[in-house]
């Protein structure tokens, strides 16, 4: 089968390309170009940088595939990077990575396979794709420290038919295992944690780079109360802690953001507790289900059981069967049946309701 | 798939060297080895070569010997040019160039205009020609350089050198005439001197030379200030070891080259005529200048729907080499300046292709590269 792997030149994805090419797949690589500074430079820190497709350039040639860069620089920009500062202008907290997926990376890269008679793409996420009648299901990956499951869970069934995550069986440890057996040199190179394009710079810099953000507002605390002022909405997030007026016997956190006044409402942190929220911009695997699920509201984090109720073909309202701290507007709120995903979505800031 | 199955149509961007000029490497770096500027018989040797092939270079071009500077490439002479004429202590001179210039001698222009100094330009028409009044309306008494490339090296169209050069002397005699040649000397006969350019670029493996080797034309009445400091080599102009084996070869190469012009030119020509043919014929494309005067080597398409990015992928995978606009360090490929300098629509932008032909070009190779073409391209409608 010819299958086109997208290569970001970290271990993950090279092993992927060397593991379909020993199962004698034709195996083509390709690094999506994502972001570049304003001479068309590659970042030099966090992932997708020009080292990292020097390193996909030399796992390509010693694995003797084609491979290439193709360039996603302009859609990247526009619906991840403008996105990402827009949220935080409005006091959200943006998830870049599954906005890269869902608007830029899977759509794009299934297409551009089809055209040059791929049968698959594959990619170094961990995560299960498991085909039950005719239907594609997305599950969580074996090695649950590493599930990517959140972050992919806007492909449908229609998309993974044209994936394979090949990972989805293997510990992290065998991944490296594998890259050193076959003596690949990203090996033991070391896992990126930066948002591809801000680096090791603060995000808050980043953004008040690109946008104008100057614009005050007032604090209050949760009775109403003012008790301070702000330089602009995007300073806060709503759970941060530090920042904020003090002389407080116990640590104040903020509890909302009302975008259209660029008010900060601060209290206790059991005012963040959270017991139900809608989730809008609702994207199902398959058909979506109502029972035994459970939720994850920011990438990796505890499982939570919950109800939920459809309110549109987008939005659902979710119940969480126990309050639950860390619901972030902006955020994405994936629903797991078991190991399986079954929908997931942005959560709202409009219908957030606090209980504590 | 091997090399030899392989079908190369991007020869504006580079050539394989020819037989005559690796053979004539080998020997060289055997026998002429030496540092050409010591005083012992094996640098004579050496400087008896590089002088040598000097003299058959500037023979080609109708040039002194003099008047031929070693550099490392087309690169090279175009900055050096460019770049070294303008002083800081008269900021009021300018730079006059078009908007479809090779990236050697755009970003040589931008250096001058971060200089302080005013950097202007002739822009190109819808078919990619530099217009001769546009361009000699830009030139005035503070003009220093003036730069016009011989053939656009995306486009092919050529470019009016002779008839830009006949006139600009007499708007302002000081100006130094330079003209990229790089893409010229490909597939046509250039004379310095008659053509009225005063200084030009070239390079040796466009034509079956070397990497790594060029020369600038430097008309005698100028004396360029040194580009490299260090040793007095190449007329004192350029420091650092003179590679005379490369230019050996590079002179082998033009030797060569030059005793089969019509032939591989004649092949160039046919080649291409017969691809455009056939795919024209088969596929919704417009062949970018086609009513203009192009060189015979280039050959640029606009394919209607297909993004070109993929195209070029597919054409690879299939074993037909040609390239996008230029290539940028990760190897992605942009939309280039040239295209949207003639104001292509944006829609298409990206679907273009360049096809170059060269002297490893042989009979039936623009119908199998159409072949090849016409499938992919049917394939990714």
């Amino acid at each position: 089968m010819r299958i086109l792997v997208a290569m970001s030149g970290g271990v993950d994805s090279s092993v992927v390309a060397a593991i379909l090419k020993e199962e004698g797949h034709e195996v083509i690589g390709v690094t999506m170009k994502l972001w570049e500074g304003p001479d068309g430079e590659m970042p030099e820190t966090g992932c997708c940088t020009a080292s990292d497709s020097e390193d996909a350039r030399k796992v390509a040639s010693k694995l003797d595939i084609p491979y290439y860069v193709l360039d996603y620089t302009e859609s990247f920009s526009k619906n991840v990077v403008d996105n990402f500062t827009e949220m935080y202008a409005q006091g959200l907290t943006p998830n870049p990575c599954v906005e890269c997926n869902r608007s830029v990376k899977f759509d794009h890269f299934i297409e551009q396979a089809k055209k040059l008679n791929c049968e698959k793409v594959a990619t170094g996420h961990y995560a299960k794709i498991i085909k039950k009648n005719n239907e594609y299901e997305l599950h969580k990956a074996d090695y649950l420290d590493k599930d990517q499951s959140y972050v992919l869970h806007m492909l449908k069934s229609s998309d993974l038919a044209h994936i394979s995550f090949p990972l989805g069986e293997i510990s992290k440890p065998d991944v490296r295992q594998i890259a050193a057996r076959i003596g690949l040199k990203t090996a033991f190179k070391k896992d990126s944690q930066d948002i591809c394009f801000v680096g090791k710079k603060n995000y808050r810099s980043f953004v008040e780079k690109r946008i104008d953000l100057t614009s005050s507002g007032e604090i209050f605390d949760i009775s109403g109360k003012k008790v301070g002022d702000h330089n602009g909405i995007h300073e806060f997030t709503v759970g941060q802690r530090k920042g904020l007026p003090g002389g407080y016997e116990t640590p104040r956190y903020v509890t909302k953001i009302d975008v259209q006044n660029k008010n900060v409402t601060i209290g206790e942190k059991n005012d963040l507790l959270v017991s139900s929220f809608v989730v809008e911009e609702l994207s199902c695997v398959n058909n979506l289900e109502y029972e035994n699920l459970t939720i994850q509201t920011r990438y990796n984090s505890e499982d939570l059981a919950c109800d939920i109720k459809k309110l549109s073909d987008t939005k659902i309202l979710v119940q969480l069967k126990e309050p639950a701290f860390g619901v972030a507007p902006g955020q994405f709120g994936v629903i797991y049946k078991g190991t399986k995903v079954v929908c997931g979505g942005r959560i709202s800031s409009k219908v957030l309701e606090n209980v504590g | 798939m091997k090399n030899q199955d392989y079908l190369y149509l991007d020869h504006a961007a580079s050539t394989p060297m020819r037989k005559s000029a690796l053979d004539k490497y080998i020997e060289a770096e055997s026998y002429g080895f030496a540092n050409s500027s010591g005083g012992h018989k094996l640098s004579r040797d050496s400087k008896n070569l590089l002088e040598d092939s000097r003299e058959k270079i500037s023979e080609l071009f109708n040039a002194a010997p003099g008047e031929i500077v070693f550099t490392s490439g087309g690169t090279e002479a175009d900055n050096w040019t460019i770049k070294s004429l303008f002083d800081s202590k008269r900021p009021n001179e300018n730079l006059v160039t078009s908007n479809i210039e090779h990236e050697a001698v755009l970003a040589s222009a931008d250096w001058v205009s971060s200089n302080g100094h005013q950097t202007k330009f002739a822009k190109s028409d819808k078919n990619g020609l530099v217009n001769k009044n546009e361009f000699l309306k830009q030139i005035d008494e503070n003009t220093k350089v003036a730069s016009l490339m011989w053939g656009n090296n995306e486009t092919g169209v050529v470019q009016p050198v002779k008839e830009v050069s006949k006139e600009i002397k007499s708007i302002n005699s000081s100006t130094l005439f330079h003209s990229d040649v790089v893409q010229g000397i490909i597939s046509d006969n250039i004379d310095f001197h008659s053509s009225g350019i005063e200084s030009g670029a070239l390079s040796a493996h466009k034509i079956g030379g070397p990497k790594g080797v060029g020369a600038m034309f430097i008309n005698s009445k100028y004396k360029l200030p040194s580009f490299l400091h260090g040793g007095k080599q190449e007329l004192e102009r350029r420091a650092g070891t003179v590679d005379v084996p490369g230019i050996a070869a590079f002179a082998a190469a033009l030797e060569e080259q030059q005793s089969k012009f019509d032939e591989e030119v004649g092949l160039m020509k046919d080649e291409r005529s017969i691809f455009e043919e056939k795919i024209k014929n088969s596929l919704d494309i417009k062949i970018v200048g086609e009513s203009m005067n192009r060189l015979p080597h280039i050959s640029n398409i606009q394919f209607k729907d297909i993004n070109s990015e993929v195209l070029l992928i597919q054409l690879d995978l299939n074993g037909l080499g040609v390239s996008r606009g230029s290539a940028c360090a990760s190897g992605a490929q942009k939309p280039s300046h040239v295209l949207e300098a003639m104001n292509i629509n944006p829609k298409f932008i990206n679907n273009h292709l360049r096809f170059s032909f060269g002297w490893t070009t042989q009979i039936g190779d623009g119908s199998k590269a159409a072949d090849i073409v016409i499938k992919a391209a049917e394939e990714m409608i």
